[in-house]
């Protein structure tokens, strides 16, 4: 498949939420390979959530493949995967803080899953990040820096997810990042319901406070 | 000036094409889809008018700038950060001969039938494949043979190939924590390579400098490199910890941008324009061109002026009210009234919008480049409202066979 190809599967033209679809992490995956052992594509179990409840979006914020395999677990039960991943690949033999390429062979290994899949026309999002995106610690300058942040402007807006009858958003990962409270603290401005879940355990309501250096 | 609309059968395959053809990595921004369902087309009498006033700004911006950098205390009204006032002593070596000049001119039609520009992006203007790659794209979906343009990249790939050795080792400084930074580079370099040269992405800190050449530190590309082509701004660049960026200002390694950049960056600039003309730099041009410019302190009481920052970038925090949302206006004018020198005030011009194909109306910024004075195309984006912002929306430019 071509990423074009790979694109249009998690990102069919016209469909709800796929606007917010970056691109990064489909382009340039053919050019690199570090002989990934991928897993076999399994999914993990939902514990959280039985079925797909209209009024709710996800975020997933897991390490690497995880977080991709843990939006097509939701997926099956209903919910749209949108991958907002937008870390690049690092310069050629530098060494680097995140592996950005894996979340990308991750997205092409589960494609024909996906494309497999229906999903209802008004399907709620699961937003796909990665939480390994903030290892920003840098233990020498001559390390390749391509940790990243999420901005408000990667995701649709809180008056964009209450016009679209999006009430509740839960965060599935073991904490709410720095750069994930800056976005969630909007939506909770705007009236929606933050909840917060580990995979293991039931989902918890949870309250922001505003952030020290909001964007 | 008038815009043509993407077939609309044909507008998912022109997304995709931008998306993976042309480096658009962006193409969304809160709730606004940032790729155009338009090409914006010129007539060869606008693109000829506009391409003429940028060589002509050009010149007399590059003759500004070394006229500041031969006595430095014409800089004074620019207000340059300290960091950057403290480094610019070394600038004097600097030899345009050697280094690679590139400015982008951001060009509005006005209600009078006029252009306006809004400013220059002196130190490191972006949109390299939006305005190199995605006219091509337009131009497979527009009816053919009607429109043609001038490929930003080419000339820019010409310019470097005159000033960098053959086979040479580039590095492309940007953040490389922003993809949408990368991906001006990323164009760019693969551009590069298809010529021989060797391409280093890496940040502004990767490089060091010895006797005024500059060296690669990032891992597993160590070494001197033959050329630098910095997308890293000049005041975000200073502020990196600790401070090895000073070689930037007094290396002989071929630039694009050399930090002389900084002198027309802020937007200050029209301060030092009286003193420009009494040395004999002619600022007619700009003066024709750009809105009365005057400090937040010469601006109270006087009607008609907005502000904006003096270091502002992509029409952030300007003082346009009615493109503002929310609380903005409210806090861009405590900003100004806390910190006036942050700021300055500037006449503001209408802008004519142009209609779409549903009697929408879409206000235009036409950004205009010249590398080492010659016209070199356009980058353009379109907006709904007059404040041309991260939320418009790239558009390819091509001009109109006549």
């Amino acid at each position: 498949m071509t990423e074009k190809e790979i694109y249009r599967i998690w990102a069919p033209y016209g469909k709800k939420w796929v606007d917010w679809v970056r691109p990064v992490a489909f382009v340039g995956n053919h050019l690199y390979d570090r002989g990934y052992y991928l897993q076999e594509e399994e999914l993990p179990p939902v514990l959280f959530q039985e079925v797909c409840e209209k009024d709710t979006a996800f975020i997933v914020d897991m390490p690497g493949a995880e977080s991709v395999y843990m939006g097509l677990a939701l997926a099956a039960i209903g919910y749209r995967p949108i991958p907002v991943y937008n870390g690049t690949i690092e310069q050629n033999e530098a060494a680097a803080k995140v592996d950005n390429l894996s979340v990308g062979k991750a997205l092409h290994q589960c494609a024909d899953t996906l494309s497999q899949m229906t999903f209802e026309d008004d399907a709620p999002p699961v937003f796909l990040t990665d939480s390994n995106r903030l290892n920003q610690f840098r233990k020498h300058r001559s390390l390749f820096d391509n940790s990243w942040d999420l901005y408000a402007q990667d995701l649709p807006t809180g008056e964009y997810l209450r016009k679209n009858g999006i009430r509740k958003v839960v965060i599935v990962g073991n904490k709410v990042s720095r750069d994930l409270k800056k976005i969630l603290y909007r939506y909770q401005k705007k009236g929606v319901e933050l909840y917060r879940v580990k995979e293991y355990e039931k989902k918890v309501r949870i309250k922001l406070l505003r952030p020290l250096f909001p964007d | 000036m008038k815009l043509v609309a993407i077939p609309e059968e044909k507008y998912e395959e022109y997304r995709l094409c931008a998306m993976f053809d042309c480096y658009k990595w962006d193409p969304q921004f809160l709730d606004h889809n940032t790729i155009a369902k338009y090409a914006l087309v010129l007539t060869k009498e606008e693109h000829e008018a506009v391409s003429a006033y940028t060589e002509a700004l050009d010149k007399e911006t590059r003759a500004a700038e070394q006229l500041i950098n031969s006595d430095l205390s014409l800089a004074k009204p620019l207000g340059l950060p300290r960091n950057v006032k403290r480094d610019i002593i070394r600038m004097k070596n600097y030899d345009p001969d050697k280094h690679i000049r590139l400015m982008r001119y951001d060009f509005h039609p006005t209600v009078e039938g006029d252009w306006a520009i809004s400013e220059v992006n002196s130190d490191v203007p972006g949109g390299f494949a939006e305005s190199s790659l995605l006219p091509e794209a337009a131009r497979q979906f527009l009816p053919e043979g009607k429109y043609y343009f001038k490929s930003f990249g080419e000339t820019l790939v010409k310019a470097i190939s005159s000033k960098v050795k053959k086979g040479g080792r580039i590095m492309m400084v940007h953040c490389t924590c922003y993809s949408d930074d990368r991906q001006v580079m990323q164009y760019l370099g693969d551009r590069l390579e298809e010529d021989g040269y060797h391409i280093i992405y890496a940040a502004s800190d990767h490089l060091r400098f010895e006797n005024n050449r500059a060296f690669s530190i990032l891992d597993g590309n160590e070494g001197e490199v033959d050329g630098i082509v910095r997308f890293s701004p000049l005041e975000w660049l200073t502020e990196v910890k600790p401070k090895r960026w000073h070689g930037y200002f007094d290396t002989i390694t071929p630039s694009c941008n050399h930090p002389i950049a900084i002198f027309a960056q802020t937007k200050r600039f029209p301060f030092v324009w009286d003193a420009m003309e009494a040395h004999g730099v002619s600022m007619a041009t700009w003066r024709k061109l750009l809105p009365d410019t005057i400090t937040v302190k010469a601006a109270k009481g006087k009607e008609g002026y907005i502000y904006k920052p003096v270091y502002g970038r992509v029409g952030e925090n300007i003082s346009i009210r009615e493109a503002c949302k929310d609380d903005e206006y409210r806090k861009i004018m405590k900003a100004v009234k806390f910190h006036p020198k942050d700021y300055l005030a500037q006449k503001r011009f209408h802008s004519l919008p142009l209609t779409g194909v549903n009697g929408e109306f879409y206000h235009v910024c036409l950004g205009s480049y010249a590398v080492n004075g010659e016209h070199a195309g356009y980058y353009a984006r379109i907006s709904d409202t007059p404040r041309i912002d991260s939320n418009a929306a790239d558009i390819p430019v091509l001009v109109e066979e006549a």
